[in-house]
């Protein structure tokens, strides 16, 4: 985990588990409070109080291939460790959300990483699964809905090359022009 | 010992900052913490790490080390290459990881004393 990208792509990872249907990721950048902001919220199943406190303990873990899961441990050291807080609201059956702030500029926050990446690495793979994601940088801000995305291109697959290489292109377009610090 | 006998003794693959590989290596410094590094690296050190992010150039700049050895054979990021060219930072490369590294580095800055 050297990036925040690393972090969103294994929340969201747990969010798939959870039998989401829309994923929605959120950054903000906020140079004046020196802060940023990632919250990822899911309508999957939720977890109930106990199962939630669990999985704030690195030694639990809901895959049986590993007998730990770092997930949101490694998350919340992450934003501890540059001055930001982390927290997890989770309710059976409507789904959980995940956020954590960090020191904007502090020398210990993880670089955001190849964010477009992993954003495309997450739709390819969960192609029955809809994807918001929302960047803001101060009063810029740039959004990609998948949900937009096929109501236009009717039906085609979301994951189809072309579309792919499309949302990139806009993701790549859309994340330059909000300059982001992180 | 300066980073060029060092990387000679390694094998270590050199990316940049060429200019400064004659300057001796006082001692050295393993971690990814960057404030860690910030508070227990010294001037002419050589800083080992798996961070691949431009910061470290800055961290090393600020701290005058005499370079940083990439481990597990990492490629730095491209603005972190440009940043340490311009900073005449050496940045070196091994495929070995962070405790071999370490140990070897350590026995070559020992071993004449």
């Amino acid at each position: 985990m050297l990036t925040l990208a690393d972090h969103i792509l294994d929340i969201a990872e747990n969010s798939v588990r959870a039998g989401a249907k829309l994923i929605q990721i959120f950054i903000e950048e906020d140079s004046i409070n020196d802060l940023l902001t990632l919250e990822i919220t899911d309508d999957g199943h939720g977890m109930a109080k106990d199962v939630l406190q669990k999985a704030l303990d690195p030694f639990y873990t809901t895959k049986t291939v590993r007998r730990v899961g770092l997930g949101l441990p490694l998350l919340r050291d992450a934003a501890e460790r540059s001055g930001g807080v982390f927290q997890v609201n989770s309710e059976e059956n409507c789904g959980t959300t995940v956020k954590a702030t960090f020191g904007l500029r502090h020398l210990d926050r993880q670089p955001l990483g190849a964010i477009i990446n992993i954003i495309i690495i997450l739709i390819i793979s969960n192609s029955d699964i809809d994807f918001f994601y929302k960047h803001r940088h101060n009063d810029r801000q740039f959004e990609m809905d998948t949900r937009e995305i096929r109501k236009e291109i009717e039906d085609v697959p979301i994951n189809h090359p072309e579309i792919i290489k499309y949302i990139r292109g806009a993701m790549e377009e859309g994340l330059q022009d909000i300059e982001p610090e992180a | 010992m300066n980073i060029e006998a060092i990387g000679a003794a390694l094998g270590l693959e050199v990316k940049c900052g060429r200019e400064s590989l004659g300057k001796n290596v006082t001692g050295g410094y393993t971690g990814d913490l960057l404030s860690d590094v910030m508070g227990n690296a010294k001037e002419g050190y050589i800083w080992i790490t798996r961070q691949v992010h431009q910061n470290i150039v800055a961290v090393a700049s600020l701290k005058e080390l005499a370079g940083i050895i990439l481990i597990n054979a990492c490629e730095p990021a491209r603005e972190t290459l440009e940043k340490a060219e311009a900073e005449k930072i050496p940045i070196l490369v091994s495929d070995l990881p962070a405790f071999e590294l370490s140990g070897r580095i350590y026995n070559l800055l020992t071993s004449g004393s």
